[in-house]
């Protein structure tokens, strides 16, 4: 089978720094896979090459067959690679179900209809049915969370990216944020990446890492495998201690 | 629910703005409503394309003034009917508008005002630059009335703002306006919905500008002239000042805060040089103390229920 | 060709003055500030109200124009923007708002009709085969000095100092113990005192009445747009790019063309590059 999103030598620069450098990684439909790396390391441009929010300054990108380099983020959204943001950034003015709607007004499934019904339904799968008529700003961080999901899922995504899902969140919240992955992926076989620094939930969640240091892959593999990697346990030293409970 | 209740509203107001004249029987009053209608129209177009997007257009008056000359010079030099005008005058502004809109929506918040508004001070410019075609600071004069009583203009100028202001409330509570009002709101998280952003905010910049265009065009052959003027910040300005009062983004306020404020400096006609003096520490007040505006704030207070 | 020379100097002198204000309390403070068209009227009529009702001498009466205008800046930045400056658009319609209110204060006192403004010179100099007016030049070497100082005040003084901390963090600014809402307001009257200045110098050639402010507004907006808005140096570039384009463009065109010029810099600057001409640099 042939790899749902392929990534080839793909490198940003920010003046002096190369913040992502020679990036190359693939992922099969069905996949859970994470990325794992310090503060800086070049986590979040990766995904802002990946859906075209930043162009690459070397490299390609490949989804589905299609090549999206150069693509606008809106074009990407729409052959069904979603994304969504590490500092939630929902519509403010608007309440929490008119937010998830925009994501059903998106070419790839205006079409198929039912606007407001299907954007509720999505709210109750994310358990923000209650809400649904809050101004989104006014939700508590967690819910901002959740509400970047639902509406990221509007778009009927393939692929979704995730970023940094579970940071700032409370143990209470972090188990139905994970079961709400879990039952996408099974249920609605969605193929997921996910960002995080959170490593026992995380590393319970996926089947795969990449592991970025300095703009780079330092290594790649089983969630085993990874943490006992001795490059990404230097990229961690004086890190996370939540290396160390992980492995 | 509302939505029967804000007919009610409309149809009450449109009632009273047509039995007013005969009523009072004053051909001044005539004259006041139709520019009062006029500037609802400016003002609910403004407000289509600036108050839900949050883009504040500072150059408006250049759709105004395009819209205007547009009918002024298919009148007075290719003597084609005057009804021509009023499409050539919508047709006028909305291209004007895809031109300037390529350049200047990419910009943020800000820039977009301030590039508008350097665009449409230099076409005043280009009027008196060119002034053996426009007539300079004169302008155009001679145009052709559309009627000849006053007061049956006033009544197709009514009908066409209502037409266009219920199009304009239509669309701004649709599917549309919800996208328009998340551009607003966020234009990254836009994109990352699927939301081709660039193409919503041109379009309806086309469209506040073919309305604004509109506007001018029925402006032209009331005054019977037109004058660089139009073009000026000012116009832009008066235009804003009336949506802020009206309150941003429910494009019906916008058209109240026109008549209003229009009505209510005639009463200071008799101090005609302090009228924008006061519009402009009205803007103070309502930036300082009603950031919401008036007109709309308060129908939504009336009517009660939820919605815009 | 002398005469372009030194014609566009004179005419970049004026715009670097007005440009340079409008980029530095932007740079500061992020403040995009529509009155500041207002200053340069301000300083004109000022000047005339001191010197030609007032009959105070001209070198009493044009100091005194420069600090009142700053002066006005000061409270217009403390009274009416600092309360909005959360949004950006709260502060331009604000300083919109007062740049029509003192426009119209003006028309109302003085009425429509162009006011003279004495000058300091009157007479022509002739420099090569070119007679230019003294006042002028007056005007080109006042500007230079101004600017210059401009410069030294930022890079070698502790209020300088304090400007260039506000404009880079305003919050660690604060933490440093640099009180950023007075920098604001410091400098705010510093760049009504520079569009005062430009005003008192330039407006004995140039027509005042009531709407003066406008147009060098969009001016020194096209200026610190094609020079990068925040940067000193650039509005200096931009103020001669612009100055002796419209210089150009009047002697080879007309007069009357001047005015697009600034249009056709800022939509070519915005369409190719968006961060001005020369890049984005560090604050001043
Ligand atoms: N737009 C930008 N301009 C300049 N530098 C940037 C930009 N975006 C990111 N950087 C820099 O690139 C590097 C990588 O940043 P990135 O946000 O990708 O890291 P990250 O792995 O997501 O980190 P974190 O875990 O903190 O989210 C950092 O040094 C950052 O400062
Ligand atoms: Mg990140």
């Amino acid at each position: 089978m042939s790899a749902l999103l392929r990534a080839d030598g793909l490198g940003k620069r920010f003046g002096g720094l190369r913040a992502v450098k020679q990036v190359s990684f693939e992922l099969a439909a069905g996949e859970i896979t994470g990325i794992l790396g310090p503060n800086g390391a070049g986590k979040t441009t990766l995904f802002n090459l990946l859906t075209g929010f930043m162009a690459p300054d070397e490299g390609r990108v490949e989804f589905a067959g299609k090549v999206l380099t150069g693509l606008a983020p809106q074009r990407v959204v729409n052959l069904g690679l979603a994304r969504t943001f590490q500092l939630c950034r929902p519509f403010v003015g608007m309440s929490v179900l008119e937010n998830v709607m925009v994501g059903c007004l998106c070419p790839r499934v205006r079409a198929d209809g039912g606007g407001a019904a299907r954007a509720m339904e999505l709210l109750r799968m994310v358990g923000l049915e209650r809400k649904a008529q809050t101004p989104a700003q006014l939700l508590p961080y967690g819910d901002q969370r959740r509400l970047e999901i639902a509406r990221a899922l509007a778009t009927r995504p393939r692929l979704l990216l995730l970023d940094e899902p579970f940071a700032g969140l409370g143990k209470a919240e972090i188990d139905p944020l994970s079961d709400l992955i879990r039952r996408l992926h099974a249920q609605e076989g969605l193929t997921l990446l996910i960002i995080e620094h959170k490593l026992r939930e995380f590393m319970k969640l996926v089947t795969r890492v990449i592991a970025m240091d300095f703009g780079e892959v330092i290594a790649e593999g089983d969630p085993e495998g990874i943490v006992q990697d001795p490059r990404v346990i230097r990229a961690y030293i004086g890190g996370t201690e939540d290396a160390h409970g992980a492995a | 629910m509302t939505v029967r209740r804000d007919l009610v509203g409309a149809v009450l107001a449109v009632s009273i703005l047509a039995v007013a004249p005969p009523l009072v029987g004053s051909s001044y009053l005539v004259g006041v409503l139709t520019v009062a209608v006029i500037y609802g129209l400016w003002a609910a177009s403004w407000d289509f394309m600036s108050g839900l997007t949050g883009r504040e257009n500072f150059g408006f008056a250049l759709f105004i003034g395009a819209g205007a000359y547009t009918a002024g010079f298919l009148d007075t030099l290719a003597h084609l009917s005057p009804w021509w005008g009023l499409a050539a005058g919508m047709a006028a502004a909305a291209l004007f508008s895809l031109l300037l809109g390529f350049p200047t929506l990419r910009l943020k918040g800000p820039y977009f005002a301030l590039a508008m508004l350097s665009a449409s001070a230099i076409m005043q410019r280009l009027m008196l630059i060119f002034w053996e075609t426009t007539g300079g600071e004169e302008g155009l004069y001679g145009i052709a009335p559309l009627f000849s009583s006053p007061l049956a203009y006033y009544y197709f100028v009514l009908a066409a703002t209502v037409a266009s202001v219920a199009f304009l409330v239509m669309l701004a509570r649709s599917p549309w306006g919800l996208i328009l009002r998340a551009i607003r709101g966020d234009e990254a998280t836009c994109l990352a919905a699927g939301i081709d952003v660039t193409f919503y905010k041109m379009v309806s910049l086309i469209i506040s500008a073919a309305f604004g265009g509109l506007g001018g065009a029925l402006y032209a052959h009331y005054q019977l002239q037109v004058s660089p003027q139009l073009f000026s910040v000012v116009t832009t300005i008066t235009v804003i000042i009336m949506v802020y009062v009206g309150g941003m983004g429910s494009i019906y306020g916008a058209l109240g805060g026109a008549l209003l404020l229009t009505l209510l400096t005639e009463l200071l006609r008799d101090f005609g040089q302090w009228r924008l003096l006061v519009y402009s520490l009205t803007l103070i007040l309502i930036l300082f103390f009603l950031p919401g505006g008036l007109v709309a704030p308060l129908w939504r207070r009336l009517r009660g229920g939820g919605g815009r | 060709m002398l005469e372009i020379l030194l014609y566009g100097a004179v005419t970049s002198a004026i715009y670097a003055l007005l440009a340079v204000g409008f980029t530095l309390i932007f740079g500061v403070a992020r403040i995009l500030n529509l009155a500041h068209g207002s200053f340069y009227a301000l300083g004109a009529y000022a000047t005339y109200v001191l010197s030609s009702t007032l009959h105070l001498p001209l070198a009493l009466a044009a100091p005194l124009a420069v600090l009142c205008v700053a002066g006005f800046g000061v409270l217009l930045e403390r009274v009416l923007v600092r309360p909005l400056r959360g949004s950006q658009i709260g502060v331009l319609m604000i300083t919109l708002a007062a740049s029509l209110v003192v426009e119209q204060v003006l028309l109302i006192t003085f009425g429509s009709e162009y006011r003279n403004v004495p000058s300091f010179i009157d007479g022509k100099v002739a420099i090569g085969h070119v007679d230019i007016g003294g006042q002028r030049l007056l005007t080109l070497g006042v500007a230079v000095v101004a600017l210059g100082a401009l410069l030294l005040l930022i890079h070698r003084t502790r209020f300088g100092a304090a400007i260039l901390a506000v404009s880079q963090d305003p919050e660690a600014a604060q933490y440093l113990g640099i009180p950023a809402d007075r920098v604001f307001a410091q400098v705010m009257g510093l760049s009504a005192g520079l569009a005062a200045l430009a005003a008192v110098l330039a407006a004995p050639f140039l027509t005042v009445q009531p709407g003066m402010g406008l147009l060098p507004m969009v001016k020194a907006f096209a200026i610190v747009i094609v020079g990068g808005l925040g940067s000193i140096p650039g509005s200096i570039l931009g103020a001669l790019l612009l100055g002796y384009s419209e210089t150009i463009v009047a002697y080879l065109v007309s007069t009357s063309w001047t005015e697009l010029v600034s249009l056709v810099a800022v939509l070519f600057t915005l369409v190719l590059r968006p961060a001005g001409l020369f890049g984005k640099r560090a604050a001043f």
